[in-house]
Order: C-alpha cells, then structure tokens, then sequence
C-alpha cells in the first residue's frame, strides 16, 4: 500500500527547504502571479526551478497553486507562465478552473493536476466530473466528513487530499466575496482580507462574530491513512520557519509511528502537545466526526496569542568547541531550559549554562532578536543548518 | 434581451405579464431564496403559465448523501417542459450528462463565473448559460459576452448574496449568548457602516449586502452587448412589479427611454462592481 504524503505549505525558497528537512514528501508553492496568497512573498521562475531541484534530489516533490478564480485579464500570459512553469519542474499543479485544468491536461500531460479546495468539492459525483476532465487528485471541502471522505475514495478510486491543520475559512471555499464587499479586496484572486475574523456590531447586542478555530486533525492521522486518504495537507503558506518545522517535523512523527505501530496514546499526547505550542488560535476537527457546531468558533472578535517559544535558528555546530551558533529570534538567558531539535527529528532539551554573544564576549542574556550568539552544549547529536531550539521554561 | 425574476412569493399571477423568465427555488437544492417550490408546484405553474420560461434554482452545495434523490428529481424536471437549471454544484452538470438530461444548464457558482474562457470551457460541456458574477465590472461582462459563445444572464437588481457557510452562525451567535433568537440577523461592518444581513436556513448561512443593488442605468449597454438575460431578484426590493414591467417595456424599446434610468434612480447609487474594480495585492 502507497504511503500517505504529508504534504506542507512553503511561502518561499527557505521555507521549502526546511519543510523538505524536517519530513514533508512535498510541497506547495505559489508562483508570483495566480495564487491565493497574493500577498505572500511567492517564488520567482528562478526560485520555482530551485526549489524543484532541492526537492527532486530528495526524492520529493513540490506543487503550484494556480488556484485563482480568472478574470478576462487575468487569461492573458497564463498559457506562457504555465508553460515556463512546467520547463521549471514542478509536479503538478493545484487549480479550480475546469478551463485551466482541461488546457494543462491537454498541453502537458505529463504534469498532474489537483482540483483545488476552492471548488468546495462535497460529493463523489462531482468528483466523478473532474475525473472525466483528467484530474489527478481533489482537495475536499473542508466541509465533508471522514464517512463521506471514504465514500468518495470507495466510489471513485480518485487521489483525496485532506488538510489536516490550520487555519479554516468560515464559508465554503470560492463561495464568499466578504472581502471584496468590505475591503474591495478580491477574495478570489488571492486578496482576502479575512473578513470572518472582523467583529460585526448588532444593536443592542454583543458583536457577531463568526470566526472559526483552527483546524487539527492530529488525532485522526490513523483514521485518515486507514480510509485510503492519499495526502495530508497542512495549511499556511504565509507561516513561520518555526511554525512549519514543528507542525511537519510533529505530523512526520505522527505518521512514522501509525505505520511502525509505535503510536500509543501517551506519544500522541506529547506530539499534539507540541503543536499545540506553535498553534495561536483554540483547534477544532470541524465537520471530520460531526456537523460543525457552536464550539468551533470564536465570539469574542480575533483570538491569537503570539508564541515566544521560539528562541532561534541554529546555523551551525562546532564538535571541537562545543558551541551552538545561533540566529536568535526571541530573548533568552542562561538557566533557561531549551529543546534543540533537529530535522532528523532528534531532540535534546539542556539548560543553557554557558552564552556568548557574536564577538564571544560571555553573557547572561540574549536580548537582541536579530543577533548571533553561541550557546554551549556538549553532545553527541548531529545538529545541523536549520535545527532550532525552543524555550521549555524560564 | 430578457426579463428574468426571482419571486419573493407564490402568488405567480403577479409576475407573469411583467417578465419573461421566472427563477424559483427548489425544495431542499436552493438556497438564500424567500420562498421555494416543490416540484408539484412547479408542475403546475409550468402548466399554468406555458408561455413564460421557468427556470429552477439547484444552487446548494451537494454532498454524498443527497446524490440519489437529486438524481430523482433531475430526471423528473426532465418530464417537466423547464427551460433550465441554475446549478452550483459540478454533480449537477455530471448527471445531466450520465444521464442525457435535455433542458438547458446555467453555470451559477456564484463569486467564480469571471471571464471567457472559462464560460466557453462550460459551453463546450453542453452547459449554454452563465449568470455572470457580480464582482466582475460593467466592462468584463461585456467582454465575456462578446467572446464567449455561452448565453449571459447578469443580475442588475438585488440584494447582492456575499457568502454562505454550511454553519449554523445565526444560531450559534444566539447559543454563545444563551439567548433564543430569529434566524435572521442584521449586522453592521463597524469601519465602512456597512449593513449586511445574516440569514439562516436548514442548508447554513448566508450574507446579504444590505443595500440594493442598482444596475438600472447598465442595462442599456447590456443590452447593446447581446447579454441574454437581465436577473432581478425581489427580496428588499420596493415596488418591484412596477420596476420588472418598467425594464420589459424599456427593454422592449431598444433601451432608449431615458426617463426609466431617472426613474429608478430612487433604488439608490449603489452599483456594486459594475464600475469598481476589486485589487488584491496590497503589498508594494
């Protein structure tokens, strides 16, 4: 049996690396124009061909969104832009324009493509229509439950992608111009302004407001892989280097564990305890076992915590002098207790006895987000670029 | 250039000299509409009124669970004489296929029918309609009816539907409260002084701009851009019988009487996209 891909977000060329290290079998990318991350950093051609080379020699695999809803003007180049975007290497491509998607099939067979979330697929025989079109996989609706998910893959034999963690939107995909009506932002080619998480005035009432928690289906990898799911997808590709490394690194282990057998309760306790670390908003699994109800919102406007766990990227590691350099992101001191973790999912927590700043002057404190310092750990770990270290208390 | 209407109630006497085309909801496949039909009803207006087109609304997402019986009600609109089905959901196009259904299709998904292409790519499935977006402009409607073969339909009055959720928001607004309360909700957007209405029904929610959308003084050039329908929707809307019969005649008078757009200037400025064009990058 295929092993189930977990598939995660990259905002761009650093964050795809990353992800790839830290256990992702793909990702997905948005290109400089036609995605519904408008405003994300996005990748240049250039970057797309580095970013499919990166994970091509990983065995791995990286996927376009081409997701927008098109306008008249938004037709013109696209032929081109789809063309050079397939010399560059990319797998396959994520769209919701059957117009889009029967050119692509047409034109390049070679090249997969995956119906996007934003045509809010809820039924196999829809699903049966874009098979017809030469769809290679679906991305459901958020809205369909595990039965349904498995009626769809008994009935049609069709690839089903599944996200499995972040954030939700409140309406069907494709179906809500909120933000086009109150920001004349174009929810639909990329510009959603997030209008569900805006607080409504009501006379004489509390504010309405209709935000969703997140999503978190952590505790149903078992049931997703067992039902025939062929991918798992994280959502945010606008998140943190820390964000992804913890979320994929936690899903990898999550995933590694249900096929050894080595995924008892207490493990999944600590690993969805781990998320929950990174996570800035309450979690939910929406419509997964049940219709969503009252407990998978919010009423009380936007409810995010920033995180300050994260203390900072590692760059390198000298055996010899036993020092940690690293890229720190949030204030730290010595007798502070740390997880360093690495992409190869090793993990060792210490308590900082010794720190330095970048001109190895001793300090007590890492004040200066931004700035280098050297940590002292003696350790037999092979810590690598892009490990990181967390802060477990002070 | 026709007259199509989405009534507000099932007294469809009152429509019938005013328009050409009736839009009605069905029974448990529509949504966001005032009132909808069984398909009796429906039998009997299309019985009662051959003369006027009906149109039927199935704009629900659809999922696992409704496949069987909304295959058994496409095949027994197929006995009917209806002229065509307004459909949101891709299974809708998929039985009419599978199963050689021969009234006509109209892609209705909405905020996503914007461009050409993809109207043709429509077309060439043997769909011949498309209500066209609302969030597109005055000039890409006419584009699209220029170069698409596909028949347009361009709703010109309503109150503009912005969103719909499978939740029940209304509800659970009112259960985090602990308070009973209507289905319906009038809400303000605190920074434009927006008002949009919040509308809850067995298949979730939805969001209506709260301001009349007023294509009145577009349709002359709709019409001298060979769109094929003009859809006005009744709800919050005044005096609509006499504004329905008003476009049939100004319609049928080549669009040249312009005390019709002074006329109907009383149903407010707002014009929705039809001269605005939306952004989304807002990051230089």
């Amino acid at each position: 049996m295929k092993r189930i891909e977990l598939l995660s977000p990259a905002g761009d060329i650093e964050r795809l690396k990353v992800t790839l290290l830290y256990g992702a079998d793909a990702v997905y990318i948005g290109g400089e124009k036609y995605g519904l991350r408008a405003n994300a950093t996005n990748f240049t051609l250039e970057q797309i061909k580095e970013g499919c080379d990166f994970a091509h020699k990983l065995g791995k695999k990286v996927y376009l969104t081409l997701n927008i809803v098109f306008h008249n003007e938004d037709m013109d180049g696209v032929e081109e832009y789809i063309s050079a975007v397939v010399d560059a290497g990319i797998d396959a491509f994520i769209v919701s324009d059957p117009f889009i998607i029967s050119y692509i099939k047409k034109n390049f067979p070679q090249v997969e493509v995956h119906l996007s979330t934003q045509d809010s697929t809820t039924n196999y025989k829809s699903v049966e229509y874009f098979q017809k079109q030469g769809i290679d996989r679906v991305v459901l609706a958020r809205e369909v439950s595990l039965d349904e998910m498995k009626e769809i893959i008994d009935k049609t034999g069709i690839d089903i992608e599944v996200f499995i963690h972040g954030a939700m939107c409140t309406c069907y995909s494709g179906r809500c111009a909120l933000s086009n009506y109150v920001t004349n932002r174009d929810a639909n080619r990329g510009g959603c302004a997030q209008v569900c998480r805006f607080a409504f005035a009501v006379d004489g009432k509390k504010d309405f407001t209709f935000a969703t928690k997140d999503n978190n289906l952590a505790k149903y990898i078992g049931n997703l892989i067992d039902i025939g799911v062929a991918s798992l997808k994280v959502e945010g590709r606008m998140r943190s280097l820390y964000y992804l490394a913890t979320v994929i690194g936690t899903y990898r282990e999550i995933i590694d564990r249900y096929y050894d057998n080595t995924l008892t309760e207490d493990i999944l306790e600590v690993l969805e305890e781990r998320l929950s670390r990174v996570a800035n908003r309450a979690v939910s699994t929406h419509y997964l076992l049940k219709e969503a109800d009252a407990t998978d919102q919010y009423y009380t406007g936007r409810n995010e915590a920033s995180n300050q766990d994260y203390l900072g990227q590692v760059i390198s590691y000298d055996k010899n002098k036993k020092l940690i350099k690293i890229y720190e992101r949030n204030y730290f001191e010595v007798g502070d207790t740390v997880e360093l973790f690495t992409p190869q999912g090793e993990r060792i927590s210490f308590v900082i006895e010794k720190l330095y700043d970048e001109d190895m002057n001793k300090v007590d404190v890492a004040r200066h987000p931004d700035n280098i310092y050297y940590i002292y750990l003696d350790t037999n770990i092979e810590i690598v670029t892009y490990s990181m270290i967390r802060l477990l208390h002070h | 250039m026709k007259v199509l209407v989405e009534v507000m109630n099932k007294k469809i006497s009152n429509y019938v000299n005013s328009c050409d085309a009736l839009l009605l909801g069905l029974e448990n496949f529509s949504v966001l509409n005032s009132v909808n039909f069984s398909l009796d009803e429906i039998k009997k207006i299309i019985d009662d009124y051959p003369n006027i087109q009906i149109f039927v609304k199935m704009d629900k997402n659809i999922f696992n669970d409704e496949i069987d019986e909304l295959r058994r009600v496409l095949l027994e609109l197929e006995q009917m004489s209806i002229f065509g089905v307004f459909f949101y959901d891709l299974s809708i196009l998929e039985l009419k296929q599978e199963l050689s259904l021969s009234f006509d299709l109209v892609w209705a998904q909405t905020h996503m029918v914007t461009n050409f292409r993809t109207c043709d790519y429509y077309y060439s499935q043997g769909v011949n309609y498309a209500l066209l977006s609302k969030e597109i402009t005055l000039d890409e409607i006419v584009d699209i009816a220029k170069k698409s073969s596909i028949h347009t339909i361009v709703e010109v009055v309503s109150l503009p539907s912005v969103g719909y959720s499978r939740r029940r928001l209304v509800h659970n607004y009112y259960d985090d409260l602990g308070e009973k309360g209507s289905s319906i909700l009038s809400v303000l957007e605190k920074i434009t002084k927006k008002n949009y209405i919040v509308k809850e029904e067995k298949e979730g929610t939805g969001f209506l701009f709260d301001e009349v959308l007023n294509g009145t003084s577009v349709i002359s050039s709709l019409y001298h851009a060979d769109v094929d329908y003009v859809l006005f929707r009744e709800e919050g809307v005044s005096s609509f019988l006499e504004l329905i019969g008003d476009t049939k005649k100004y319609i049928a008078g080549g669009c040249e009487d312009s005390s019709y757009v002074e006329k109907y200037k009383k149903l407010g400025d707002s014009t929705g996209f039809f001269f605005k064009k939306t952004i989304y990058r807002v990051k230089k």
